[in-house]
C-alpha cells in the first residue's frame, strides 16, 4: 500500500486510530516478532486486562498507521500503548508506569473508579442549582439533602432554606401583613369595609405551607426529570473522595465521586442561656407554627429578626425586639436606623442595648406563657418580660462541622465555620467546591447561591469560564417599610474612599400611593453615593419605600454597567412612580439642604 | 388479587363519593378526557399517558387505591368554571395525583414513567 499523500485520506486514517484509542480501554500498536511488544502484551496478560492489539506488520497498511502515530504522539517505535485514551509510550514506559503505579491509577481514570462525577451535599438554593446543570451537561450527579429537626422538632421538603424557612414564606408573610395596611387605606379610598377585620393565622399558615409543598414536589419531579439522583440522607465524609449518606431510618449507605460541591448552608444560632432550646423558637419554626404566636418577643437585630417582627406586628400582634447594639449590621446604618424607626412608629417596641440572660415557662399551652429576664448593656439594670412566644434571631451558623471536614483537610474559619475558597469556588483540597451561605466573607442570599452553583458546574464541565460575580449584588430588606440596596453602605464607601472623594445625593419622598390615606410621609428615602475620582460613579444605592426588590432590581444593572450620577440625570423618570426620586437627586449631604417634601 | 384497589368514576361528583368512601387511605387519581365508543379519549395526551401510568400500576403502595376518572366531554372540561378546575384545581388532563398532598403530573409530565413510578414508590 502505498504512503498516503492527501489529507482526506490523512484525516480519515487519524479517526480511525483515534477511534480505536478511545474505544478500548488498552490499546497497544504492536508487530508480532518484536520482543518488547510481546513483553507488554505478556504483562496485560498477566493482569488479566482485556486489551486490543493491532499488530502493525501484518496488516497492508501497517506502515501508514507507524507514521500517523508518529505524527499524533511523536513516537514511532512499537509498542505503542495507550490507556483510558492516555498515551502510555513503549515498552519501558508502560513497565515503569505499572511499577510506580500510574498505570493502575490509569487504569482506573477518574469516571471509573468513582461511582459518580459529582456528589453535592445540601439539597438548597445552591445545590440544586450545581447538581442539575453539572446533569445537563451530561455528568452523574447526586445531591443529598437532610434537614436535622429543629429543637422544637420543626423539619421539612427539599430545597433548602429559601424555599421551606426563609425568602418565601418570609416574603408572603411579609405579603400578609401588607395587605393589612392595604386594607386600613382603602377605606381612605372608599372602600367600605366592616370594622371588625380580623386575621386568621391559622389559614395563612395552610395556604403558605401548601405552597412550599407544591415546590418541594416540583423540585423532586425536576431532579428526578433531569436525572439527578436525589438522595434524603445526611452526608458526611469518611475519606477525601467519600461520604457516608445516613436517612432518617439510620439506614447507612457510602457513595463515591471525583468531585464534591458542600453547599449546607446555615442554621439559626440560639444564645447558650437557660431555656432557649427548650422554649425558644427561631425563624426555622416559626413560618409553620401551629398556632398564633401571640405576644412576641423578637431576639435579634439581624434582616431576619426585623422582617419578622415587623410582618407579626403587621398581624396585630403586640411585638417586642430585643437589640443588643445596633440594627442590621453590615447595613448602611443610616438606612437601618431609618427602617428602624419607621417600625417603632408603626408599634414594634425596641428594648435597646439589653441581653437576654434566661427564659422560664410560666404556663404550657399553644401559645404558652414565657417569662424572659435580661440584662442592660451599659449598667447592672435587669428586666423581666412575659411573652407568648420568644423567637431567636442573632445570625445564623454555616453547617460545615458535622460533616467530616477533618477526613478531607478542607480549611474552615475556626471562629466563623465559615469556608475559604478561591475566586472559582475552589477549597484548598482541589477536588471539593463549596458554594451558598456557607463561604467566608460573600452573600448570604439566594440568588448568589444558584448563580454560583450554576457557574460551577459550567466551568467544571461545560468549558465554562465566567465566574460569579460577587460585586455589586442588589439585595432587599422586607422590613415593613421595605429597604433595598447597592453597592456600598456609606459608611463602608467613606472608609474606603474618605468623605472627601464621595458626593452623597439625597431624599425623602412621598409615595403618591400614601398621600389619600396620609400616612409616612417623610419617611421613604432615597440615597447614592457617588465616586467623585471616577466621574461619580454610583458605588452605593440605598431606597427605603414600598417596592423596594422592585425598585432595586433594575438599579443593580444599571450599577454592573457603571452607572454614574449624570447617566442617572439623563434618564427619564416614569411618572408617578417612587423610583423616578433616582432621576431627580438634586440635594448632596454636604450641603446640608433641605431634603423633606411638601407635595407633587 | 391486586395489592390496590382500582376504581373507575366519571364527572366530579362520582369522583367525590369514590374519595368520601375511601376517607384515610392512601389514594391516587388519575384524570383523563372522556372516551369515545371505540374506547379513545378526545384528548391525545391522555391517549399518550395512560399505557405509562398503567405501566407503573405494579408499584403502586400496599393497600393504596388508584381511582380512574372521566373528567368529560371535551366542551365540559373546556369550561373554565367546571368543578374539577374550581374546586380540584386542576389544570390539564391527564393529570395524576396523590389525593391530599402536593404531589402532581400534569400533562407530559405523565408521559415519563419514571416521574409516575416516584410518585407511586416514595412518600
Ligand atoms: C428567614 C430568612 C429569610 C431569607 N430571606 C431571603 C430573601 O428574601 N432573599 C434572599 O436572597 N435570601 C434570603 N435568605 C437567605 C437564603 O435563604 C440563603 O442565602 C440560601 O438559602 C442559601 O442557599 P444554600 O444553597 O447556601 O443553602 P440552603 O438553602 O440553606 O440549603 C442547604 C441545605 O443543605 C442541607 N444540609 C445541610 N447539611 C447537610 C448534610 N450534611 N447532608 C445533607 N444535607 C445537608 C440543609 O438541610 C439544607 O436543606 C433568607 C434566609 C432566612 C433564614
Amino acid at each position: 500500500m502505498p504512503p498516503i499523500e492527501n489529507d482526506t485520506g490523512k484525516n480519515e486514517l487519524k479517526s480511525q486510530i483515534q477511534l480505536l484509542i478511545d474505544s478500548n480501554q488498552v490499546m497497544v500498536f504492536s508487530k508480532s516478532y518484536c520482543p518488547y511488544c510481546v513483553k507488554v502484551k505478556d504483562l496485560f496478560k498477566e493482569l488479566k486486562l482485556e486489551f486490543n492489539v493491532m499488530e502493525l506488520d501484518l496488516m497492508e497498511d501497517g506502515t501508514n498507521y507507524q507514521d500517523m502515530l508518529l505524527e499524533m504522539t511523536g513516537q514511532k517505535s512499537v509498542p505503542n500503548v495507550f490507556i483510558n485514551k492516555t498515551h502510555v509510550g513503549g515498552c519501558d514506559k508502560t513497565m515503569q508506569a505499572h511499577k510506580d503505579g500510574s498505570l493502575q491509577q490509569l487504569l482506573c481514570g477518574e469516571s471509573e473508579a468513582y461511582d459518580y462525577d459529582l456528589i453535592v451535599i445540601g439539597g438548597g438554593s445552591g445545590g440544586l442549582a450545581c447538581s442539575k446543570e453539572a446533569a445537563a451537561l451530561g455528568k452523574k450527579a447526586m445531591v443529598l439533602d437532610y434537614v436535622v429537626p429543629t429543637p422544637k422538632g420543626t423539619t421539612w421538603g427539599l430545597g433548602g432554606t429559601c424555599v421551606n424557612v426563609g425568602c418565601i414564606p418570609k416574603k408572603l408573610m411579609h405579603q400578609t401583613a401588607m395587605l393589612g395596611t392595604a386594607i386600613q387605606d382603602a377605606r381612605k379610598f372608599g372602600w367600605e369595609i366592616d370594622e371588625s377585620v380580623k386575621h386568621n393565622w391559622d389559614t395563612m399558615k395552610e395556604a403558605v405551607n401548601n405552597y412550599i409543598g407544591s415546590l418541594n414536589w416540583g423540585y423532586r419531579v425536576a431532579l428526578r426529570d433531569k436525572n439527578v439522583n436525589y438522595v434524603n440522607a445526611y452526608a458526611e465524609f469518611v475519606e477525601p473522595h467519600k461520604i457516608k449518606a445516613t436517612n432518617k431510618r439510620g439506614k447507612e449507605t457510602f457513595y463515591t465521586a471525583a468531585k464534591f460541591v458542600l453547599a449546607t448552608g446555615e442554621r439559626p444560632r440560639y444564645l447558650g442561656i437557660p431555656g432557649d432550646k427548650e422554649y425558644c423558637i427561631t425563624s426555622d419554626d416559626l413560618f409553620s407554627l401551629p398556632h398564633c404566636p401571640g405576644k412576641t418577643l423578637v431576639i435579634g437585630a439581624s434582616y431576619v429578626a426585623l422582617e419578622c417582627g415587623g410582618f407579626l406586628a403587621g398581624l396585630g400582634l403586640d411585638v417586642t425586639v430585643m437589640v443588643r447594639s445596633i440594627l442590621l449590621r453590615g447595613f448602611d446604618q443610616e438606612m437601618a436606623n431609618r427602617a428602624g424607626e419607621h417600625m417603632e412608629e408603626h408599634g414594634v417596641k425596641f428594648l435597646r442595648k439589653y441581653v437576654p440572660v434566661k427564659v422560664e415557662e410560666l404556663e404550657a399551652g399553644s401559645p404558652g406563657r414565657l417569662k424572659v429576664t435580661a440584662k442592660s448593656t451599659e449598667s447592672d439594670e435587669v428586666i423581666e418580660g412575659e411573652y407568648n412566644t420568644v423567637l431567636i434571631a442573632v445570625g445564623r451558623d454555616a453547617c460545615t462541622d458535622k460533616i467530616g471536614l477533618d477526613k478531607t483537610g478542607v480549611k474552615v474559619n475556626p471562629k466563623t465555620g465559615k469556608i475559604p475558597v478561591s475566586d472559582e469556588e475552589q477549597t484548598n483540597v482541589p477536588h471539593i467546591y463549596a458554594i451558598g451561605d456557607i463561604l467566608e466573607g460573600k452573600w448570604e442570599l439566594t440568588p448568589v447561591a444558584i448563580q454560583a452553583g450554576r457557574l460551577l458546574a459550567r466551568r467544571l464541565y461545560g468549558g465554562g469560564t465566567l465566574k460569579c460575580d460577587y460585586i455589586n449584588v442588589p439585595t432587599t430588606v422586607f422590613t415593613p417599610l421595605e429597604y433595598g440596596c447597592c453597592g456600598l453602605s456609606e459608611d463602608r464607601a467613606i472608609e474606603l474612599y474618605g468623605q472627601e472623594n464621595l458626593e452623597v445625593f439625597h431624599s425623602l419622598f412621598w409615595p403618591l400611593e400614601f398621600t389619600v390615606p396620609n400616612r409616612d410621609n417623610n419617611k421613604c428615602y432615597a440615597k447614592i453615593i457617588c465616586n467623585k475620582l471616577d466621574n461619580d460613579r454610583v458605588i452605593g444605592f440605598h431606597y427605603l419605600g414600598p417596592n423596594a426588590g422592585e425598585v432595586t432590581q433594575g438599579f443593580g444593572t444599571a450599577m454592573k454597567c457603571g452607572a454614574t450620577k449624570e447617566q442617572l440625570d439623563n434618564t427619564i423618570g416614569i411618572h408617578p412612580t417612587c423610583a423616578e426620586v433616582f432621576t431627580t437627586l438634586e440635594v448632596t449631604k454636604s450641603s446640608g439642604g433641605d431634603i423633606t417634601q411638601s407635595g407633587c | 388479587m391486586a395489592h390496590y384497589e382500582e376504581v373507575t368514576v366519571r364527572g366530579y361528583d362520582e369522583f367525590c363519593q369514590a374519595i368520601s368512601e375511601r376517607k384515610g387511605k392512601d389514594i391516587f387519581a388519575y384524570f383523563s378526557g372522556d372516551k369515545d365508543a371505540q374506547g379513545k379519549s378526545w384528548c391525545p395526551d391522555c391517549v399518550t399517558a395512560e399505557p405509562v401510568v398503567r405501566g407503573e400500576m405494579t408499584h403502586l403502595p400496599e393497600g393504596s387505591v388508584f381511582i380512574y376518572c372521566q373528567v368529560g366531554e371535551r366542551a365540559y372540561w373546556k369550561d373554565s368554571n367546571n368543578q374539577f378546575k374550581k374546586t380540584l384545581k386542576l389544570s390539564g388532563v391527564p393529570t395524576l395525583l396523590r389525593y391530599g398532598t402536593p404531589q402532581k403530573l400534569v400533562e407530559d409530565e405523565c408521559f415519563k414513567s419514571d416521574l409516575v413510578r416516584m410518585m407511586f414508590t416514595e412518600d
